[in-house]
């Protein structure tokens, strides 16, 4: 087969849905890629062949690539093996004879969007306090250097808040919410730069699409421009949540909650370390307990916001991510409106269960673009 | 029925144990049960089969004093084991549980027992006519509290024209060594056949047996269905299960009566909350207790964990080997899910799935397995 376009990391969030949508777009020539057979399962509805290759590996993945002109590299994982991962199928893709790579990286390498006009090209901030964020921006280091070859194109994409159906940027406000810990810093006017995840395929395959691809930094988001009290708004009002009980912070800056410091112990060597090396049975056993002991907790703190370094400063965002530079090289690709992603997304939450629980999905109807 | 017991009275040598598949279930999941039992010298593993040689020197290193084997015939008549685990693809539980049967061994299936009832039918008339007993792997049947769900359904405690939800679904992690799972013709079907053969059996417990009212899931051509949903009728409830092997469901059992509602977790076997209608909710202590050894007058406790329920489960199995005690779950009541199952498929229809556009959706409904079936007949 030849002009296909490759997913790597096929199994994840936004690559299994890219998949599902060109498979039901009746397109035959995308080829998912993924680590293991255990990741074939997230999209075994669709009844498409996966291939099977290590991205960490150019000679695995090369393999992978036959017949692949276009190579997405939609892979997730531990930020330390962003970079590694980025060279390899960089590597591979070269080989293989690949013409474009479109690399998905994030707006987060900037930190905040503090300026208005944030040029695209701008390089990531490798100071950011956020190691997933660092080795975003290295990858892109990387990425950047290699655009001075001929061949293949290198086309980064920087998406802002991908949401939607699936998307923890759904789940999480919409778990606070129920919970009555959702908060607002200020008066919820910051800016929320989203990017839906149907808009963010769309415009991944319009680069594959592309005769003559322009190697560059693209940032992508939704077109409208909303705040975190118009999103929050627009979930409570779906999920049957009043909007007052949505908590106002007025902390004037970022002070280290409970939160942030448990993450922090997670992310640390020292914790993987230790959580390698104990047996199955007992971290079932000692998860079983801290749940316990975050439910009796969490009675007792009900409705109490825990603010992270992740949202404060998302919530503070002062400007729209610009993405001006994206529709006038490849085009205008968001079909999907701020309005029709709630929609589909709080039909997502009363499919799982999380809104409506006692209602069957059978007697859900679809919704429509 | 009951099957002899052919130990000499008062017996304490280990139990002869023979796995066939030596794949993740047991690697993951019965290893470590299986070595406590040895630890305590209740079990033995004497036979690992598995065609894959790499497999069976892997499981090997746990297991030192057991014998690798490619083929069944092979173990059986070097080790005489009188009880083997099945462990392999569902597709081939038939074929290794009737083998094992008819060379005289005791049979514990993983579930789903089959994927076709006549599969199933057919086990069960070996294990009759081997006078051995068939158990079925269904672990979440030692939560205690399921049985005191039960006992507080039964007694009527929640009140009349009771209603369910049951919903269990997360991204597939399980490690798969090949894509067979994911093909309808080398699997017969993918959430359903994996997590709605525990839902069914599950409710069956609570309730009695169940009836498919309607079933609709998202398998298309050779694919399978990665989400699925039942909705089911028993003598005293009705209700739906929702199953998912890619969207994270709110995973757990909802039970509302006219008095009172139970809301129950699966796999954390000792979950049990309860609330009188309008009330608030509240943890239910569990008084019910299973053998944790092999003695005649076995100590008691409680499964905390889905780990340990594999291994009070296979204390069970144990027991029945010696004593003659009856198994936790048995054949029919394997084949009660695998039925159910069966029937599940014959009236599939496509799923409305929230995140597709209405183009998507209508696709989707084109591509669904059962037309295509249809069309191929």
């Amino acid at each position: 087969m030849a002009g296909g376009v490759a997913i790597v990391g096929a199994g994840g969030f936004v690559g299994a849905r890219l998949v599902e949508m060109a498979t039901l777009a009746g397109r035959t020539d995308v080829v998912p890629i993924v680590r293991s057979f255990r990741s074939v399962g997230r999209n075994a509805h669709l009844g498409v062949r996966h291939r099977i290759a290590d991205a960490s590996r150019p000679d695995s993945l090369e393999n992978a690539l036959a017949g692949c002109d276009v190579v997405v590299n939609l892979t997730t994982g531990r930020p330390a093996d962003i970079l590694p991962i980025t060279r390899s199928v960089h590597a591979a893709a070269a080989m293989a004879g690949a013409r474009t790579v479109v690399h998905m990286s994030s707006a987060t390498v900037h930190w905040q969007v503090d300026t208005p006009g944030l040029p695209d090209d701008a390089p990531p901030r490798l100071d950011h306090w956020m190691r997933y964020a660092r080795q975003k921006g290295l990858a892109e280091n990387f990425l950047r250097e290699r655009m001075r070859d001929a061949r293949p194109a290198i086309v980064v994409l920087r998406p802002s808040l991908v949401w939607g159906p699936g998307s923890p940027w759904v789940m999480g406000p919409a778990r606070d919410l129920q919970s009555g810990s959702a908060y607002l810093i200020g008066d919820g006017a910051g800016v929320c730069n989203l990017m839906y995840v149907d808009n963010l395929v769309r415009s991944i395959l319009a680069v594959a699409a592309h005769p003559a691809p322009v190697s560059g930094f693209f940032h992508l988001g939704d077109d409208e421009h909303v705040t975190w009290r118009e999103y929050y708004g627009a979930l409570a009002a779906g999920l049957g949540v009043d909007a007052a009980t949505i908590h106002a912070v007025t902390m004037d800056r970022y002070r280290v909650g409970r939160r942030d410091a448990l993450d922090s112990l997670r992310s640390s060597s020292a914790y993987t370390w230790l959580k390698e090396r104990i047996p199955q049975e007992t971290r079932t056993l000692i998860k079983l307990r801290l749940a316990r002991a975050r439910r009796q907790e969490g009675e007792s703190s009900h409705g109490r916001p825990a603010v992270t370094r992740e949202m404060w400063e998302l919530q503070t965002t002062r400007y729209p991510l610009p993405i001006d530079v994206f529709r006038a090289t490849y085009g205008h690709h968001n079909e999907t409106s701020f309005r029709r992603g709630i929609d589909a997304s709080l039909a997502w939450l009363r499919f799982i269960g999380l809104h409506e629980p006692h209602r069957s999905a059978l007697s859900m109807a679809a919704v429509s673009n | 029925m009951q099957w002899p017991v052919r130990r000499s009275k008062g017996s304490r040598e280990p139990t002869r144990i023979a796995i066939i598949g030596c794949g993740a279930a047991i690697a993951g999941l019965h290893a470590a049960a299986l070595r406590k039992l040895e630890s305590r010298g209740t079990g033995r593993v004497v036979a690992l089969v598995d065609p894959d040689r790499s497999r069976t020197a892997a499981l090997g290193r746990s297991f030192r004093r057991a014998r690798p084997f490619t083929t069944v015939a092979e173990a059986f008549s070097a080790t005489a084991p009188e009880l083997t685990i099945v462990a392999t693809p569902p597709a081939l539980h038939a074929e290794h549980a009737v083998a094992a049967l008819a060379a005289g061994s005791h049979v514990l299936c993983e579930k789903p027992m089959a994927i076709r009832a006549a599969d199933a039918e057919r086990m069960l008339a070996a294990a009759a006519s081997a006078r051995r007993f068939l158990a079925i792997g269904m672990t979440r049947r030692m939560a205690t509290g399921l049985l005191e769900a039960r006992a507080l359904v039964v007694s009527g405690s929640l009140g009349d024209n009771l209603r369910f939800a049951y919903r269990d679904g997360a991204v597939y992690d399980w490690p798969v060594s090949t894509s067979a799972p994911f093909s309808r013709t080398t699997a017969g079907g993918g959430v359903l056949i994996d997590l709605g053969s525990h839902a069914i059996d599950y409710l069956s417990a609570l309730f009695g047996p169940p009836s498919v009212i309607a079933y609709a899931d998202d398998g298309q051509g050779e694919g399978v269905e990665t989400n699925c949903v039942v909705e089911l009728d028993f003598p005293a409830a009705s209700g739906f299960a929702q199953l998912s092997w890619n969207q994270p469901l709110v995973t757990g059992l909802d039970i509302v009566g006219e008095k009172a509602e139970l809301r129950l977790h699966p796999f954390r076997p000792d979950s049990l909350l309860w609330r009188p209608r309008g009330g608030r909710w509240q943890a239910r202590e569990t008084r019910a207790t299973l053998a944790r050894d092999v003695e005649p007058r076995p100590e008691r406790g409680a499964p905390r964990t889905y780990y340990e329920a594999i291994y009070y489960q296979l204390v069970q199995v144990l027991r029945a080997v010696r004593y003659g005690e009856p198994v936790p779950v048995d054949g029919e009541q394997g084949l009660t899910a695998v039925r159910a199952m069966d029937a599940c498929y014959l009236q599939a229809t496509p799923l409305r799935l929230p995140w597709l556009t209405a183009a998507e959706q209508s696709r989707a409904d084109d591509r669904h397995w059962s037309r295509t079936r249809w069309l191929a007949a």
